[in-house]
């Protein structure tokens, strides 16, 4: 593992990106509360809501990214996370939209990036999830290897090194935001630590994939062999993959 | 009869193919492949007894048998070669469509910004 690199020095040089669908009811409130936390620095992705996600958010300050098609959490998240490398930040904070994650624990997330502690940092609440949440964590930490105490969390902070790896093209294949990119960034040779948090519990709706059986079960099997497949016999990422003709 | 059968579905899909081509339907480097499965079939159609001689030659007493393995065994990798394509399809869709999104939202800036400038502004350029 590699020591995290120091590029981040304060709230300014973060971006904080929010992947938003349909979340009218909730996104005001978080660009908000951010704002008031000083980060001036927000960035919505909005996931083609059919909602005015995008106008809220424009009118509480934030900017907006409008995607023609959706892409769902990590698409949205990844969007982000190329905007800010155009842009030129050093540190990205991913956080949901459903006012879930406690805005005033991202200090404590990007503190840890600033004292050069990880290179990924994840807002963990392992208390939170149903007993079908907890079971499923179980079976994918032993599966992948990865030993953090929340798997699925959207909530996290990544360093520049992180950002660019997250963004590359290896990520747009990955379809969730929880276990295929912290095996990427893992074999990267990136430094994660997890910071224990309290989460809210949703203001509206439920989680998007823990409610329907056949929903969980592909989103199981696709995780497992996902976890499976890339924890067995893989060297870790020496040099930048060529990728095939890819848009950047 | 069968050879006969088989020869005219060859043929007939070789003409498909050549008609998709032609209309603009089905792209030359796609086209190529099924053209040469098809012609392949009409020729085999046509002359079977090249299978049973291999098939012999291999230890396999029904020739139709090796064909259809060999068949199979194609098709599979037609459908894995297609489906290694469309996962590279996919992310590169997903990109473009994350790019464009970031530059419609540069456009838009730049737009404000210019409406943004007073007339003050303006004067102030010329």
């Amino acid at each position: 593992m590699r020591r995290a690199e120091t590029s981040v020095n304060d709230k300014n040089d973060c971006l904080v990106v929010i992947p938003a669908l349909n979340e009218s009811a909730t996104i005001g409130n978080v660009v908000d509360a951010l704002g008031c936390a000083g980060f001036n620095n927000v960035l919505v992705v909005n996931d083609s809501s059919d909602d005015d996600t995008a106008e809220i958010a424009e009118r509480a300050g934030a900017m907006v990214i409008s995607l023609l098609e959706r892409l769902g959490a990590w698409g949205a998240a990844q969007t982000g996370l190329r905007y800010a490398i155009r842009k030129g930040y050093n540190a990205v904070i991913t956080l949901d939209a459903d006012n879930q994650h406690p805005v005033d624990a991202c200090d404590e997330l990007l503190r840890e990036l600033i004292n050069g502690n990880a290179n990924v940092v994840v807002g963990s609440c392992p208390e939170r999830g149903s007993g079908l949440r907890k079971i499923a964590w179980k079976w994918i930490k032993a599966a992948s290897g990865v030993n953090l105490q929340d798997l699925t969390s959207g909530f996290r902070a990544y360093d520049r090194l992180a950002i660019r790896r997250a963004a590359s093209w290896r990520g747009t294949l990955l379809e969730y935001q929880d276990i295929g990119v912290l095996l990427l960034l893992q074999r990267h040779g990136l430094v994660i630590v997890d910071v224990p948090v309290n989460m809210r519990p949703r203001a509206m709706g439920g989680s998007r994939i823990f409610y329907n059986w056949s929903v969980v079960a592909y989103y199981m099997t696709h995780t497992l062999v996902l976890s499976a497949c890339k924890r067995i016999g893989l060297s870790p990422y020496q040099r930048p993959a060529v990728a095939p003709k890819v848009f950047l | 009869m069968i050879p006969v059968v088989t020869s005219a579905i060859g043929l007939t899909v070789a003409v498909l193919i050549i008609m998709l081509i032609r209309t603009d339907r089905l792209h030359v480097t796609h086209g190529i492949g099924w053209l040469v499965a098809a012609l392949v079939m009409a020729g085999l159609g046509f002359a079977p007894g090249i299978f049973d001689a291999l098939a012999t030659r291999l230890g396999i007493t029904y020739g139709p048998a090796l064909a259809f393995t060999i068949g199979f065994g194609v098709v599979l990798i037609k459908l894995l070669l297609d489906d290694i394509e469309r996962s590279n399809l996919k992310m590169r869709h997903t990109r473009m469509v994350q790019r464009m999104a970031i530059l419609e939202n540069e456009v838009r800036q730049a737009k404000r910004a210019r409406a943004d400038k007073t007339p003050q502004d303006k004067d102030d350029n010329s």
